[in-house]
């Protein structure tokens, strides 16, 4: 897939939002709820360029934006990834980077391969999340490297175990090109509430 | 929109065709794969209505592949009368009404968003060797879709994939599905639909389960359908209807199993696998079909099993001859059976042992829950002396001292859950007007007002908050990310308010750092979210609190006896070695002589272990030293 995403205009991107929503209104969502098999990818739109200021006014509004942005993308990464984790497991690992290391309960699982073994062996589930949460992380940390913290909790059943409340962070990366972003974990931290009682 | 009229046109079009093609029921299509003749049938005669079409039987067991329809409908003539014979009233019929559900076929181009219908329609029908009438183009996401309304110009579509370019020089591929239905048809064809659906489902649930083993098997994951050469694979999809989506399987253990393909079972398609009929066991199964044409079974061998490997659910529709094998002995198969489809509920129409009988759930466990993680010793030291720094100055009662741990644009927020029944409630209630959860606050200028920005605001805030006292001896830290400029880790624990009105009330609190390296081999805090919640254990977490305030002060010498024995146990309690135990302490001593309200030190301890049974209240006392 990663061979057709050639280099678009602003213009079409608008374009082909326009195209692809008004279709969308018409066609309601029981329709569209079929195909999400094509590509497993939190996308959003381009990020703002950072703006090389020294005024006060200007560095926080920047700051807003980037506040929005992040929230915008855990949004739709949070949908995306809990319905990929119950409904469509196998192409959950397109959602990591190559390099990206869960810990699970305190279980290290550390690159593709691994996690791909890992969410292989894990039971069917069942998410629910009730609370979300995302900062944009500092440049100095990421060294420009534009990263969200997002933080959820909820609950979670796995087949033939009890309903678990969980915390879980990622900490999210994104890929951008001039005219889109993809959002991939670098890192993910999933604990049961009562993990010490399991 | 110029849309929205092509599709109109195109609806048109498509409704002509289908009053030409359903009109004369006697006619022979040859559309390709589609049936060249159809067969009447009895049945309930509420069902039978002016529509003309209805389903062929099919009857699988002992066909060579070389035979065609034609001898098809010649064994469906004997197992027509014979199921007569025996009980007419349990067939369910299917009479579909005036055009409906054809064989639709859903037409992908990924990221066709770009294409320009036109141009993207003119040049895949110049490549293509048939011609197609694509029925609803519209963009979903990223995707170029359309319908098509045949087989074979489907499978004429696919093979065009990978052979179009697009003004980039880029491929552009062609994905196939076979069980779209256009949102036009669907809704053209709803009200009759839905009424023969539910008749038949009703007709279903009326006939004698033991001619009926239908079983639920995995719906979308049922790729991995290879069972290292022990049988073959059965699976087919009931599109819509009350049916519900997913794929079903027919087999039986008496004989090897016999599974059958189907690429779409429409509503009120059934099997009936009757092993009795099976004029060769070793052969196979006899098996009756009540279904469209079209959706001739095909039965795999063990060695085509791979071929499903990897193959996308759309993929699959494309052979349609039906064949029969050979099988193995049934020893093994009501496991390999079970293995494939663990959500069967009906095996030879007794209910299945189940999945955790079988065992299968017991292949997939859940990892063992560990303790804390750290990434090294030093790593561990770092945070666990930071976290040391941070909560005393936090439980000190005045927090201004945090100033020093962020940095000047850190970002804090606060995040709360009523997990716990009513008695967190009250307690959280405070907290509530400051609660950022972003699932249920949509206005992006709350959203951005609820998060703290700059080190002034969040230690303007932090100092509003309660005041507390912090449980370092049953702390869980998870250390998820490191690189040399951001070290990122969560802290889970419990704390006790020591003032207001919920004195003495314990909470649970998550409370994720990212951090990087700040002067004097410290950390500076750039992130900082904390979530809270009530706790199940209210009492028993109370027995944690039991502080024995060991006073320190800058005039005793810097290693007594006693501070020896309590690094020492400091030292064993949590895994540090003892000079480290010893700095550590050191450092807080130093701190402590600043006249701060004292937490004693030897409480300091985290669970390093990975028994996981520390954060309890089955922790010792934290007095005892052993």
């Amino acid at each position: 897939m990663r061979k057709f995403r050639s280099n678009w205009s602003q213009g079409d991107r608008e374009r082909y939002q326009e195209r692809s929503d008004s279709y969308r209104e018409r066609a309601g969502t029981s329709y569209l709820s079929r195909e999400r098999w094509t590509h497993q990818e939190v996308v959003t739109s381009p990020l703002p360029k950072p703006v090389a200021t020294s005024s006060l006014m200007a560095s926080s509004v920047d700051f807003k934006t980037y506040v929005d942005q992040a929230c915008r993308a855990a949004e739709e990464f949070v949908n995306i990834y809990y319905e990929t984790m119950d409904k469509r497991r196998r192409a959950l690992t397109r959602l990591y980077l190559d390099k990206a290391t869960l810990i699970w309960n305190g279980n290290v699982v550390s690159g593709l391969d691994a996690l791909n073994n890992f969410f292989d062996a894990l039971p069917s589930s069942e998410f629910q999340v009730n609370m979300l949460d995302c900062q944009p992380v500092h440049e100095q940390a990421t060294q420009s490297q534009t990263t969200v913290l997002v933080v959820t909790s909820g609950t979670v059943k796995f087949d033939g175990n009890k309903q678990h409340y969980f915390n879980q962070n990622f900490l999210l990366t994104a890929q951008s090109t001039p005219n889109n972003t993809v959002w991939k974990i670098a890192s993910d931290c999933f604990r049961f509430q009562d993990w010490a009682s399991t | 929109m110029g849309h929205s009229d092509q599709v109109v046109r195109r609806r048109a079009r498509c409704l002509d065709m289908y009053q030409r093609r359903f009109s004369n029921v006697s006619q022979p299509v040859s559309l390709g794969m589609h049936s060249s003749s159809h067969q009447q049938q009895d049945g309930d005669a509420a069902m039978q209505g002016a529509h003309m079409e209805s389903p062929v039987r099919y009857t699988p067991y002992a066909i060579s592949p070389f035979h065609r329809r034609g001898s098809f409908l010649k064994q469906d003539q004997t197992h027509v009368n014979m199921e007569r014979e025996q009980k007419p009233q349990r067939r369910v019929e299917v009479n579909r009404p005036h055009g409906t559900l054809g064989s639709w076929f859903k037409i992908t181009i990924p990221f066709g968003i770009k294409y320009d219908e036109k141009w993207l329609l003119n040049l895949i029908q110049n490549k293509c060797s048939v011609s197609f009438i694509p029925v609803e183009f519209h963009y979903e996401k990223m995707n170029a879709t359309f319908y098509v309304e045949n087989a074979s110009i489907a499978s004429a579509l696919k093979n065009v994939s990978g052979k179009i370019w697009d003004e980039d020089n880029e491929k552009i591929s062609i994905f196939v599905c076979p069980d779209g239905i256009p949102h036009s048809v669907q809704r053209e064809l709803k009200p009759e639909k839905v009424e023969q659906v539910k008749l038949a489902v009703n007709q279903q649930q009326a006939l004698d389960i033991q001619k009926l083993p239908i079983y639920s098997g995995m719906a979308e994951n049922s790729d991995s359908m290879a069972d290292e050469g022990r049988g073959v694979c059965v699976r087919w999809k009931v599109r819509d209807g009350n049916l519900g989506r997913g794929q079903y399987c027919c087999c039986t253990s008496r004989v090897p199993p016999c599974l059958l393909v189907f690429s779409s079972l429409l509503p009120g398609d059934f099997m009936t696998c009757d092993t009795k009929m099976a004029p060769n066991p070793r052969k196979g199964v006899a098996a009756s079909l009540h279904a469209h044409e079209e959706n001739i079974p095909k039965v795999m061998s063990s060695g085509e099993m791979d071929k499903w490997k990897g193959i996308e659910p759309g993929e699959k529709c494309v052979d349609r001859s039906p064949v029969c094998t050979t099988f193995l002995n049934n020893s093994s198969n009501i496991n390999s059976i079970l293995e494939l489809f663990p959500k069967l509920l009906c095996l030879d129409g007794q209910q299945s042992p189940g999945p955790t009988l079988c065992g299968l759930e017991a292949h997939k466990r859940l990892p063992t829950c560990k303790g804390s993680f750290f990434g090294s010793e030093m790593l561990k030291n770092l945070v666990l002396q930071f976290l040391q720094q941070y909560y005393l100055i936090y439980d000190s009662g005045d927090r201004r001292g945090l100033l020093g741990a962020y940095h000047n644009e850190a970002c804090f927020s606060l995040s709360i859950s009523f997990n716990h029944g009513d008695s967190a409630l009250s307690i959280l209630f405070k907290y509530f007007k400051d609660n950022r959860n972003i699932k249920m606050l949509q206005d992006p200028y709350l959203r951005g007002q609820l998060l703290k920005h700059t080190k002034r605001d969040i230690v303007d805030f932090l100092s509003a908050l309660p005041k507390t006292q912090h449980d370092l001896s049953s702390i869980l830290v998870d250390m998820w990310y490191q690189t040399e400029w951001m070290l990122c880790f969560s802290v889970n624990g419990v704390f006790k308010e020591v003032e207001g009105q919920s004195q003495g009330s314990v909470l649970a609190f998550t409370r994720t750092f990212i951090t990087t390296p700040g002067s004097s081999s410290s950390l500076c805090i750039l992130n900082d979210e904390l979530f809270l919640r009530g706790t199940s254990h209210q009492r028993t977490q109370s027995a944690l609190f039991t502080l024995v305030p060991t006073p320190f002060s800058s005039s005793m010498p810097a290693f007594s006896q006693e501070q020896k024995k309590m690094v020492k146990g400091f030292s064993a309690q949590s895994g540090m070695n003892f000079q480290c135990s010893q700095k550590c302490l050191h450092n807080n001593q130093q701190d402590y002589s600043r006249a701060v309200p004292v937490l004693a030190p030897p409480k300091v301890c985290v669970p390093m272990t990975e028994s996981g049974d520390l954060a309890g209240a089955e922790k010792p006392k934290p007095n005892s030293q052993s």
